[in-house]
């Protein structure tokens, strides 16, 4: 895959690009992404922040709260789709009741809070 | 017949009247089985700014701009006559003339004259639009309520789970989880989701608990941030203030602490809050360990939440801290 990406970050740890707008669990899933091996990007706390990091960087994965400041999250699921770049959600909401949810369909949504082993293994699952 | 008549009709059938009479300050019609206007009440012509002239004669589904005609709608009413059902609450969100957009509650029942044996189908109009837009303006409140509560339950959680156990004493570990904690809870004071919170009073809020006689806080009343900011800083000077008592001037009698804040110009046009944050008379100050979380919260909530800059200088007389960030 780092041949299809050239701006892949030249090391080997599987980059992460984290989408949260609550700053204290943002923190808290960078901090067990890289307890485990995984390079953070971001967090963006904002669908612009999160496109504006997406512009300049090709993450591997991401993570992504369903909500961010009463915006939903669909423009970046969006373009992570046409990046072909896989996600999971973390979303407080059971159901996405809005306009073009319908591109989060097939994405795990692995809830809040947010368990580690949980996030793990849907990142996994993602990836593979 | 007319509503006088229909008056007379149904003094005979005590229940129905009754129920009838209680509908009458709502827009009332009286449509013949041809689904035309036999006659309509006086709320009726003032609900719909129109006039006798416009309305008795015409088809239902003809009145006002047409909003009436619609397919499922008559549909119902179709089956009210022969099988002497009813339609109750049958909803239609439509663009009125001279009214606008509404939410009108169609209920119909039909009534047999016991003469002619004429059956007749009476309709009442309710305007439901102003409690529609409140029980939506209720449900979008206790959704937010919900996922503020769920979010902060995960925060609370995130807290427990990042408040350092290694090495540590229960009761040391629980002090330092309810440190957060309160910083968490008296910072949500400070502000709620709809009123902006006051940094002054966020200050002293957070404060509070490390007010000594060392300690001065001084800086303009009227700088006030969005909760969200309100949240972030509150944190950040829980995570100064318990260093401070642990290790720094707030660690030793006689030692200082000066915090100020003031709002100036980024040099942009765009106003800019500074804090600072001066501890003196103590110990000499030394970088924590890097990774520890009270270091990252203030450096994370800094730059990632309150898009600014936290510049922390350990100098030998203590920590001299000051945080930029756009208001």
């Amino acid at each position: 895959m780092s041949d299809t990406f050239p701006q892949r970050l030249p090391d080997d740890r599987v980059s992460v690009l984290v989408v949260e707008d609550e700053m204290i669990i943002a923190l808290d899933v960078q901090m067990m992404l890289e307890d485990n091996g995984y390079r953070v990007l971001g967090p963006a706390g904002s669908v612009d922040g999160a496109l504006r990091l997406l512009d300049e960087l090709c993450p591997d994965v991401a993570v992504l709260d369903g909500n961010l400041r009463g915006r939903p999250i669909i423009p970046v699921a969006r373009r992570l789709r046409s990046l072909e770049i896989p996600f999971v959600l973390s979303s407080a909401y059971d159901i996405f009741p809005f306009d073009g949810s319908e591109i989060l369909e097939g994405a795990e949504n692995i809830r809040k809070p947010v368990s580690e082993g949980r996030l793990l293994a849907a990142l996994q699952r993602a990836l593979s | 017949m007319d509503l006088d008549e229909l008056y007379r009709l149904l003094r005979g059938s005590h229940f129905q009247a009754i129920s009838i009479v209680n509908t009458l300050r709502d827009p009332l019609v009286v449509l013949d089985e041809g689904f035309r206007v036999l006659s309509a009440n006086p709320a009726f012509y003032t609900t719909f700014f129109t006039s006798r002239d416009e309305t008795i004669g015409t088809a239902f589904a003809d009145l006002g701009n047409g909003q009436w005609n619609i397919p499922e709608l008559r549909l119902l009413l179709e089956q009210v006559i022969p099988r002497s059902t009813s339609v109750i609450d049958y909803e239609v969100r439509a663009a009125f003339p001279h009214i606008g957009l509404r939410t009108m509650l169609v209920s119909a029942q039909r009534l047999s004259h016991p003469d002619s044996g004429q059956r007749i189908l009476l309709l009442t109009i309710v305007d439901a639009t102003e409690k529609r837009q409140a029980d939506d303006d209720k449900d979008i409140l206790i959704g937010e309520l919900n996922h503020r509560i769920k979010n902060l339950l995960a925060v609370t959680r995130a807290i427990a789970r990042r408040t350092a156990v290694e090495g540590r004493s229960a009761e040391a570990y629980r002090e330092d989880f309810l440190g957060r904690f309160d910083a968490l809870s008296r910072s949500l004071a400070a502000s709620t989701q709809q009123t902006e919170a006051e940094l002054s009073r966020l200050v002293r809020a957070v404060m509070e608990p490390y007010l000594t006689r060392g300690v001065t806080l001084e800086g303009e009343e009227a700088i006030t941030l969005l909760p969200r900011q309100a949240m972030s800083l509150g944190m950040i000077l829980h995570e100064l203030a318990t260093n401070a008592l642990k290790h720094g001037a707030l660690s030793v009698s006689g030692g200082l602490l000066d915090i100020s804040w003031c709002l100036a110009d980024d040099g942009n046009g765009h106003p800019q809050v500074h804090l600072f944050w001066r501890e003196s008379n103590g110990p000499k100050a030394s970088p924590p360990e890097a990774t520890g979380f009270g270091t990252r919260l203030i450096r994370f909530a800094t730059e990632v939440d309150l898009k600014g800059q936290a510049e922390l200088q350990y100098q030998p007389e203590g920590l001299v801290a000051e945080l930029t960030f756009p208001r």
